[in-house]
């Protein structure tokens, strides 16, 4: 099976302060073009780790990683990534903040401007372009985030428990905006989270990792209509399994 | 500045009278202890005397602490980014900077002689520790995230230094410089009482001599008020071009 990214057989080894820790065994994953894919799993079983070697933030111990048919030796121009985080520079309006990765790759200025007010149209923050992040709240930096991302047109985002910060209700707008942006810029999504009704409300397929050492224990389709309604008994079976398949510690939410 | 402000002229008016009430007793000759309006009067007879002396030492310490933050600031920056760098001179700079400036001013001496050459030299040695300092830690205190931003985007590293490094660390740079000017000033005026010939040091050094103890009073009143004049104009500064922080940390006035 080939696909868009492709993880081959990785293994991570951390050296750590009372010896080696091994985060990842033995993951394999092919995620086709367009596909949005969950990956699942409860904190510390090295999903995060993962989707930042496939962003080329670090490299794995054993393995190979293919993004749009090249072998990663680095960050790919083809992806762009999320952090729950954010990584939002304080010092920059939020123009500046979604121009700085088309900055990074020498887009000229005129260009970056019009990408960027594009961009913040589409993620619902036209009109504050002149603010600064910390005069946003948490669901409208999270959009800058998002917003940055998709300004350098990636056929892959990378999102790393983006919405895992915010409250509730807000969490439950982006996820609905983000299938519109997905629906939108046709890209692949690759999402990491820890919360089974997120994965089963956004993906096409789950994967579920299980920890000590990360593997995979389950890749589950999800075949629901969208949008989904998180209180359907199909919703409710889908997320009955992913819970077993996480183990006896069990899943969030 | 708000009217409550004022109240930090209270200890100064006291002390002020505490001074007159000492005269008034006697309890030092007035050739060792000058009452305050004849001090005060040697603003008058010799406001030149002072104001060119006031300008040879500020201008000393402006060139000294300059010449400090164009070394000491791209050397923290760099020292910052690269732990190898770290590594080379971590040892170095702690041994150096626990040598106090003043100590080194026979050393000046010998090689400079008597004049600006030597002052200026321990100004800047006495800056640049602070600086350097300070930017180092800067530099290690930004975020992670915003850095794993930069690297995803493909950034350069002179990009990652300038737009992101620099400003993440200006904060710390300021106040690498307060702590700058504060010490170039100390340093200044003591090695202007050895190894230059003008000078608020030199001038309260000479006024001793010729049984002045009035413009010594004047003298040390002016080294004060200069002082606090050089802090208030670091910290303006600060405010202005690290505007972006109003609203993140709890205020420092």
């Amino acid at each position: 099976m080939t696909g868009f990214i492709e993880c081959i057989d990785i293994g991570k080894i951390y050296q750590g302060r009372t010896g080696a820790v091994e985060a990842l065994r033995g993951i394999n994953v092919a995620c086709a073009e367009g596909e949005f894919v969950c990956l699942l799993g409860l904190s510390g079983c090295g999903k995060s780790t993962l989707l930042q070697m496939i962003a080329g933030l670090e490299p794995p111990s054993s393995g190979q990683i293919i993004v749009a048919g090249r072998e990663l030796d680095g960050p790919s121009q083809a992806t762009s990534i999320v952090f729950q985080d954010h990584g939002l520079f304080p010092w920059m309006s939020v123009q500046q903040n979604v121009e700085f990765n088309m900055k990074a790759r020498g887009v000229k200025s005129a260009e970056r401007r019009a990408r960027a007010v594009e961009m913040l149209e589409l993620t619902g923050l036209a009109g504050f372009a002149g603010r600064y992040p910390h005069e946003l709240s948490g669901g409208m930096r999270q959009r800058v985030g998002i917003a940055r991302a998709l300004t350098t047109r990636p056929r892959a985002l990378l999102m790393d428990e983006p919405f895992g910060a915010l409250d509730a209700q807000t969490r439950g707008h982006l996820q609905a905006e983000l299938l519109e942006i997905w629906a939108s810029q046709r890209t692949t999504v690759l999402f990491v989270t820890h919360s089974i009704d997120e994965a089963v409300f956004l993906a096409d397929r789950i994967l579920v990792f299980t920890p000590r050492p990360g593997q995979l224990s389950a890749n589950v389709p999800v075949d629901l209509p969208r949008p989904r309604d998180p209180r359907s008994a199909a919703f409710a079976e889908i997320a009955a399994s992913l819970r077993a398949a996480l183990g006896p510690e069990g899943g969030s939410e | 500045m708000k009217l409550g402000r004022l109240v930090g002229l209270l200890p100064i008016l006291a002390l002020l009278l505490a001074w007159q009430l000492a005269v008034l007793a006697k309890i030092y000759p007035p050739v060792l202890l000058p009452p305050p309006l004849k001090v005060a009067n040697a603003f008058v007879l010799f406001g030149d005397q002072i104001a060119s002396n006031a300008l040879a030492s500020i201008t000393r310490v402006a060139i000294g602490i300059g010449l400090a933050f164009l070394v000491a600031v791209p050397m923290g920056l760099m020292i910052g980014r690269f732990a190898w760098l770290d590594r080379l001179t971590d040892w170095s700079i702690q041994t150096f900077r626990s040598i106090p400036p003043i100590s080194l001013i026979p050393m000046a001496m010998l090689f400079f002689g008597i004049g600006d050459e030597p002052a200026i030299v321990l100004i800047f040695i006495a800056g640049l520790w602070p600086l350097l300092l300070n930017t180092i830690f800067g530099v290690r205190g930004i975020e992670r995230t915003m850095l794993k931003v930069a690297t995803a985007a493909g950034a350069s590293e002179v990009l990652i230094l300038r737009d992101i490094i620099w400003p993440a660390a200006l904060p710390n740079i300021f106040t690498g410089l307060r702590l700058a000017v504060g010490g170039g000033w100390l340093t200044v005026v003591t090695a202007e009482m050895i190894a230059v010939k003008s000078g608020l040091g030199y001038m309260i050094l000479n006024a001793q001599m010729t049984f002045r103890p009035e413009l010594i009073f004047a003298g040390i009143i002016v080294i004060g008020a200069v002082g606090l004049l050089g802090d208030y104009a670091v910290r303006r500064l600060k405010a202005w071009a690290c505007s972006w922080q109003e609203g993140l940390t709890a205020s420092e006035q």
